[in-house]
């Protein structure tokens, strides 16, 4: 330090010159770290929608303005053309293909009506046309609660914000009928203000903190399949945690298989309904498909829901992911060959070949368990007793959870076909298993006869079967079409004029 | 002494506010500490490689440690400058100093695909299209599509670098 000084008596200019040096190399430096400081504030203003949206828009004609190219790849949806060999999304009568499906579900609403769904566009007039939500009328309450509108609709976070989520999930479905109006959409699955995905739906976030996991935690790439298991998931209805309530939940506290959910339901004594033939307290998978697609390869090597559904797609030298979720059979170029360089036909033939092979062991499962509800039916006719009936009653509900629980998580054949063997392969045993235990009861019982398998050749003759009179749903629900869905609609559109933000369409 | 720690403090500063040390690693996010790289990003995370490559795999030389680094960082510093410069053109074409590399990573991961005796008959020239063109004249959409400019995917989501300010004085401002 001396020497410096020294050196600086010497020249005192040499001070001065170091004095003004440091101040252009300061001045320079910081003009520098604001520029790096502009430029990295730029990417702030990235994504600045032209207009605001306000949290909990439920109109996705509002999202729309702002997203235009997203917004008309959503409105693809409503396109309802494509049949693949099983599925696709036209509105299929599945009770007509399989009906069979009828005797399953004998004494529960999808005895009743049961179709192939079809796009998101069409989420809330499917849930109003369907015969299993009844044609509730003024006077008489319908057989549905609002839990079933939970994943319907945009409005069903607006409305859980305003009225609280157990308030939401109490009473009959038709309550709030002329609440949920718009389409399953952009605010189901986006943040208002940053754009990002987020999750709206409780019975997700609450399964996991049950789980002892923290959904917030999850990367941008999980959460493009996270969004999709905020319904595409098994779900019952808890009665239990709120008076009058059916509280959305998944039951995941034990794990995701269907044996630990199996595990689960048994443990809570939990049956979604009666066999209206066998008297079985049976479970209805609804559907596990996101549960069926984490045990496959496609999951095993990071792939996600939206990677196959929900595909880039280019649009004048733009691209943006294309929000009309579909089957990615009706879109291979832009799903399947991003990875696989077979030619589409050979594709599609492969997928068809795994769907052909689980059909054909799932088939012949239903066919076991519709033997088995007649045989138990037959059971309780020649006088078994409750007690002699336990163990196979526990079988029938077993297996045939998990021939639903396949049949149910739709695609799962070609998302997991390993698992999906698996578990068709284990309800063949246990409904054999069971057919035995059945067997050995006749004998006990002094019969020795074959139970003969109905004539259940269509959805006619098997409704009529079950004591099904369709023609009066039918009626009823014309009825209810006609004259309350126009009610509920004219209710909407007065409410939404209050708003703050018009739609412009 | 005091002129020359506010020297070090301003210079200090500036490589936080570059992230400078981000650019040690091989994280695709650091890619875009840039934002005008978005295209770049959202194309590479919707591609296949996605799942088995990074930036770095493909960008920079992996022939020896030190090339890595002599690259990585002239390539980087001149980047650096257009951007602060502002001087990016719309839409970003790779350099042939940066092709060679890119060709050359190519081969180092496909070495099996384009040398197995087996597979050369599958695909006619394969061997010999190697030496006369690069990968990507062939496999066009590999794995950015082919034209990305600095509008073309206006809404990705993408790890643009959030604000430099910690979240402890937003949240003292916030309370003031």
């Amino acid at each position: 330090m001396s020497s410096n000084f020294k050196i600086t008596e010497k020249h005192p200019w040499l001070s001065w010159f170091i004095f003004s040096a440091t101040i252009i190399v300061v001045f320079v430096l910081g003009l520098l770290a604001s520029s790096i400081v502009e430029r990295r504030a730029e990417a702030v203003y990235v994504n600045v929608p032209k207009n605001e949206i306000s949290a909990f828009e439920p109109r996705n004609e509002v999202w729309g303005e702002n997203y235009p190219r997203e917004f008309q790849s959503y409105y693809g949806t409503a396109d309802s053309s494509f049949r693949s060999k099983y599925n696709g999304n036209v509105n299929i009568d599945m009770l007509e293909v399989d009906p069979r499906l009828v005797v399953l579900w004998a004494g529960y609403g999808f005895s009743k009506d049961y179709n192939q769904g079809r796009g998101h566009f069409y989420a809330i007039a499917d849930v109003q046309n369907t015969l299993r939500t009844g044609a509730p009328t003024g006077s008489v309450a319908g057989p549905m609660p609002t839990t079933c509108w939970t994943c319907k609709s945009p409005d069903v976070p607006r409305l859980m914000n305003e009225k609280g989520v157990v308030q939401f999930y109490s009473g009959k479905w038709e309550r709030i009928g002329s609440e949920i109006v718009n389409t399953i959409g952009c605010a189901d699955c986006h943040d208002p203000e940053t754009m990002n995905l987020t999750i709206t739906r409780p019975a997700l976030v609450e399964a996991y903190e049950r789980m002892g996991k923290d959904i917030k935690k999850a990367s941008h790439q999980e959460m493009r399949s996270l969004v999709c298991a905020q319904c595409h998931v098994e779900y019952y209805f808890d009665k239990t945690v709120a008076e009058g309530a059916n509280y959305l939940t998944f039951p995941w506290d034990k794990g995701l298989s269907v044996e630990e959910m199996e595990e689960y339901y048994d443990g809570r004594e939990f049956s979604d309904w009666t066999h209206s033939i066998s008297k079985a307290p049976m479970l209805k998978a609804q559907h596990p498909g996101y549960e069926m697609y984490l045990t496959g390869i496609h999951a095993q090597r990071g792939v996600s829901c939206a990677d196959c559904h929900m595909p880039y797609k280019s649009e004048g030298g733009q691209k943006f992911t294309d929000h009309k979720m579909q089957s990615p059979l009706n879109n291979i170029a832009s799903s399947c060959q991003v990875c696989h360089r077979e030619e589409g036909a050979t594709l599609m033939a492969n997928v068809y070949e795994r769907q052909d092979k689980i059909i054909e062991n799932r088939d012949k499962l239903e066919e076991l368990i519709v033997h088995a509800h007649v045989e138990a039916k037959k059971a309780w006719d020649l006088g078994a007793s409750e007690n002699q009936m336990k163990d196979i009653l526990m079988g029938i509900r077993h297996a045939q959870w998990r021939w639903d629980y396949v049949a149910a998580s739709h695609g799962g054949s070609f998302h997991s076909p390993v698992e999906s063997s698996r578990i068709i392969s284990t309800g063949i045993t246990t409904i054999q298993e069971t057919r035995l235990k059945l067997a050995r009861l006749f004998a006990s019982l002094g019969f020795n006869d074959e139970v003969p398998y109905p004539d259940i050749s269509t959805k006619a003759k098997a409704q009529e079967f079950i004591g099904l009179d369709a023609e009066k749903m039918n009626s009823e629900k014309i009825e209810f079409i006609k004259t309350t869905i126009p009610v509920w609609m004219k209710q909407a559109e007065e409410r939404e004029k209050s708003y703050d933000i018009a739609a412009n369409n | 002494m005091v002129i020359s720690s506010i020297l070090l403090g301003v210079f200090l500063f500036t490589l936080y506010v570059s992230k400078a040390h981000s650019y040690l690693s091989d994280n695709p996010e650091t890619c875009t500490n840039c934002h005008i790289m978005a295209p770049q990003y959202a194309t590479w995370n919707h591609s296949s490689h996605r799942e088995v490559a990074n930036c770095n795999d493909c960008h920079v030389p992996h022939n020896n440690f030190l090339n890595k680094y002599y690259f990585k960082g002239k390539d980087g510093l001149r980047h650096a400058t257009i951007f602060t410069l502002r001087n990016e053109p719309q839409v970003i074409f790779i350099r042939e100093e940066g092709s060679e590399v890119v060709h050359k990573n190519c081969i180092r991961c496909h070495s099996q695909q384009i040398n197995d005796p087996k597979l050369s008959a599958s695909v006619e020239g394969h061997q010999a299209h190697m030496q006369d063109r690069k990968c990507w004249d062939c496999h066009r959409e590999v794995p950015h599509g082919r034209v990305n400019s600095l509008s073309s995917v206006p809404n990705a989501r993408v790890p643009l670098p959030e604000s430099p300010v910690p979240v402890w004085i937003k949240n003292y401002t916030n309370n003031n």
